[in-house]
């Protein structure tokens, strides 16, 4: 017991004396071991104690009530799992390709401020959302979020959360697949290895569907050695004069080639396109991050960036915007997810063995979840300042050529000469790494330094694209299954007008479904594209926006759940990171709509645009479709702010209804039954 | 549970059993080995489908119900 005290004292005086080190250190560089330490420590002292109580005095998890796999088994979906390997099926199910832009992004004020705000921002709001989703959605069969937020506070607050998901679903789309395209574009290596994951997941769907039935692993082994070879054989396609042209193509085309396929995949059967490239990607983002975790340990790089740079006054070229609000909404996943409230209320919570598993996997899972978060921003962190913002600022911005580039940044600070941009890009296989904006270049080039140093030197170029090859691979496989799941929302909204619509099985209903849903992300995704600014500098913190929205329409079910099992007095738990998020994310909305400063404010560009055009700075075809666009960004942003207020509302109505004894607290648990499990 | 697939074997191929299971856990693949000793044990007057018409079933109810990947 008191060896375990004695621990416990260990690991917060170590996190303490980390933390110490981040905010005091001057000089040059720091290693990232102290961001690792500071971080690890903070999440084992976060789980340990306040985990705990969450788990023991704000929910009651009790281990003598059956869970629904158990008492629901069917050998598919309800399926009681071990906790270890359930942890791995969630954490699989939650990492995506945000966790690893966003911070890169956020890079742009210093490594401390992104780094404060995932660790903190984890252990407080997204983690805890997490575990008491999860833990909701378990305690009613496995609900989901929608329907949850039906039942416990009204139909009108249930739709309006179903509308604010498939809004955010295209937002999402459109600027993952906006990572994708600044990638990819001009960039032959990466094209070819990309596009042969298409005929790779075919050929797996065949073999798991028609030739040998069910042998996914099998089948998924084969289409992982198949897809290395495709990125050895990138290579040899960009070095060919002959053949490069075919796979070299401007973001443009690339655009629209993902826009067709995202809406083949939508509409092909799902065995053919969708699962196999589903477990490819798993696989491949398992590994990776994995492998990442263990070059970090093994290089422990020295982190170049500075702590806190200029760019916290709002000047930065990555996007506009002060400290205040936009570090929040820029790192959206890492730090707090709202769409992680979807995920932790499908699958997993029909997998649980044991109540009090929801800690470890809603909780620690999360914690998981903020780790790979601060590994991508070690990552661009250990780049120089002067790479970073080459990599990273719009080509309008830098001039368009190295010797401008150079220039421009040595104006913000940074030394970098035009002969270092030219030999990175060289070294990794790429004519220009040049605002290539977006975060997975950055990011791509500081994870080939880390497994270059860690596992071989000399194969940077191998690296650097076996990097893009993952991050493109597993937000293709967002974008596909997004488009499938936002063709079934909006079919079931639909089937509220007219019923058939409502049919996903009826052909002309999907077909019409897919294609508005890809129409919706795919407009976004081209004027993203067309967009002088390189688009990331407008759809970033839309998404951001909008997924922080999301995850305080979660924290209000979360609450909801919370008083309705008559605990109002550990309300706070959800309240507190509430109350932080609408106030970061509505003064990011209102910044971004209304702010004077034509680089932040939508209203204001669309103004200085109008001013373009009368002076003849800016032709009128180019700015009325500018000004359309920033009038349409203002109306999403706003439609985001609505909709997350009046759940706000509709919910604070409900606790103040219990809280004044007018309505009773009672939440609509499935009724307790007793574990046939031995105690 | 799903990491049953390998009761009662013995040895490597025990192991390697296990570690596919494992495999197979996280990456949300459908296991016929585990659903069929489910159905044996918990319906025992049921007919059991074959692998290619568990698989088929599988993928259905995997895709037509909510997101199952985050961004």
């Amino acid at each position: 017991m008191l060896v375990k005290r004695l621990g416990w004292l260990l690991v917060a005086l170590a996190g303490a004396a980390a933390w110490a080190v981040l905010a005091l250190h001057r000089g040059e560089t720091i290693n990232a071991a102290w961001v690792v330490l500071a971080a690890v420590g903070t999440y084992l002292l976060a789980y340990r104690f306040y985990s705990r109580f969450l788990a023991m005095r704000v929910l009651g998890v009790n281990d003598r009530r059956a869970t629904p796999a158990e008492r629901l088994a069917n050998g598919r979906d309800f399926v009681p799992t071990s906790r270890w390997v359930l942890f791995g099926h969630h954490f699989a199910a939650i990492a995506g390709a945000g966790p690893l832009v966003g911070p890169v992004l956020a890079a742009q004020f210093g490594y401390l401020p992104g780094t404060i705000w995932l660790v903190f921002g984890v252990v407080l709001g997204g983690a805890v959302q997490d575990f008491i989703i999860l833990f909701g959605s378990m305690r009613r069969d496995g609900k989901s979020l929608g329907q949850m937020a039906k039942e416990e506070t009204g139909p009108v607050t249930g739709l309006l959360a179903m509308v604010a998901v498939l809004a955010i679903m295209v937002i999402l789309l459109a600027v993952l697949a906006l990572v994708v395209v600044n990638a990819l574009k001009d960039s032959p290596w990466g094209v070819f290895t990309i596009l042969c994951t298409i005929p790779i997941a075919v050929l797996m769907g065949f073999w798991m569907k028609v030739w040998r039935p069910g042998r996914t692993l099998e089948a998924s082994a084969f289409g992982v050695a198949l897809l290395l070879m495709a990125l050895v054989g990138g290579r040899y396609v960009a070095e060919s004069p002959a053949v490069a042209p075919y796979f070299t193509h401007s973001g443009l085309t690339i655009a629209y080639g993902m826009i067709a396929y995202g809406f083949l995949a939508s509409v092909l059967p799902v065995w053919m396109l969708l699962c196999p490239r589903d477990y490819l990607s798993t696989f491949m983002k398992i590994g990776t991050i994995l492998l990442l975790a263990v070059g970090i340990l093994l290089v422990l790089p020295p982190l170049k960036l500075p702590a806190v740079t200029q760019f916290v006054d709002g000047t930065g070229p990555v996007f506009a915007g002060k400290l205040f609000p936009f570090a929040f909404i820029t790192i959206a996943c890492g730090a707090i997810s709202g769409f992680h409230a979807l995920v932790a209320s499908g699958t997993t919570p029909k997998m649980l063995m044991k109540e009090s598993d929801a800690r470890l996997i809603g909780y620690g899972g999360m914690l998981m979840e903020s780790f790979v978060a601060v590994m991508a921003l070690c990552a661009a962190a250990l780049l120089d300042p002067g790479i970073y913002f080459a990599i990273n600022a719009p080509l309008t911005t830098l001039g368009g050529n190295v010797q401008s580039a150079a220039e421009v940044i040595r104006g913000w600070g940074f030394t970098v000469t035009p002969a270092q941009i030219d030999a990175l890009a060289a070294s990794v296989g790429e004519k220009s790494l040049l605002g290539r904006t977006g975060g997975a270049p950055s990011l791509a080039v500081g994870m080939a330094h880390i497994f270059s140093s860690a596992f071989g030197q000399g194969l940077m170029a191998l690296w650097y694209h076996f990097a893009i090859m993952f991050e493109a691979l597993f937000i293709l496989t967002t974008v596909d299954t997004g488009t499938r799941v936002g063709r079934f929302m909006l079919q079931e909204l639909a089937g509220q007008v007219w019923r058939p619509l409502g049919r996903t099985s009826w052909y002309p209903s999907s077909v019409l479904a897919s294609a508005l849903v890809v129409a919706g992300w795919g407009y976004f995704l081209v004027q993203g594209v067309l967009d002088p600014l390189g688009g990331i500098n407008s759809l970033w913190p839309l998404f951001g926006i909008s997924n922080q929205l999301l995850a305080s329409v979660a924290l209000c079910v979360g609450t909801t759940l919370i008083i309705k099992s008559g605990k109002a007095r550990f309300a706070w738990v959800t309240l507190l990171p509430l109350s932080w998020l609408l106030v970061a994310t509505l003064t990011a909305g209102w910044q971004k709509v209304f702010a004077d400063d034509p680089r932040l404010g939508f209203l204001a560009h669309a103004a200085s645009v109008a001013d373009g055009i009368t002076g003849g700075a800016v032709t009128a075809a180019i700015g009325t479709r500018l000004i359309f666009n920033d009038r349409l960004d203002a109306v999403v942003t706003i439609l985001f702010m609505v909709i997350t207020v009046l759940v706000v509302l509709s919910s604070a109505r409900e606790w103040v209804l219990i809280l004044t004894r007018r309505k009773p607290a009672q939440a609509k648990e499935t009724p307790f039954v007793e574990t046939a499990y031995a105690g | 549970m799903r990491v049953s697939g390998a009761a009662g074997q013995r040895g490597s191929g025990a192991v390697l059993e296990r570690l596919a299971s494992l495999l197979r856990a996280i990456s949300g693949m459908p296991d016929y080995q585990a659903y069929i000793e489910h159905l044996r044990r918990s319906h025992p007057g049921k007919g059991i489908p074959s692998e290619r018409e568990y698989y088929a079933e599988y993928l259905r109810m995997r895709y037509e119900d909510g997101p199952t990947r985050c961004c």
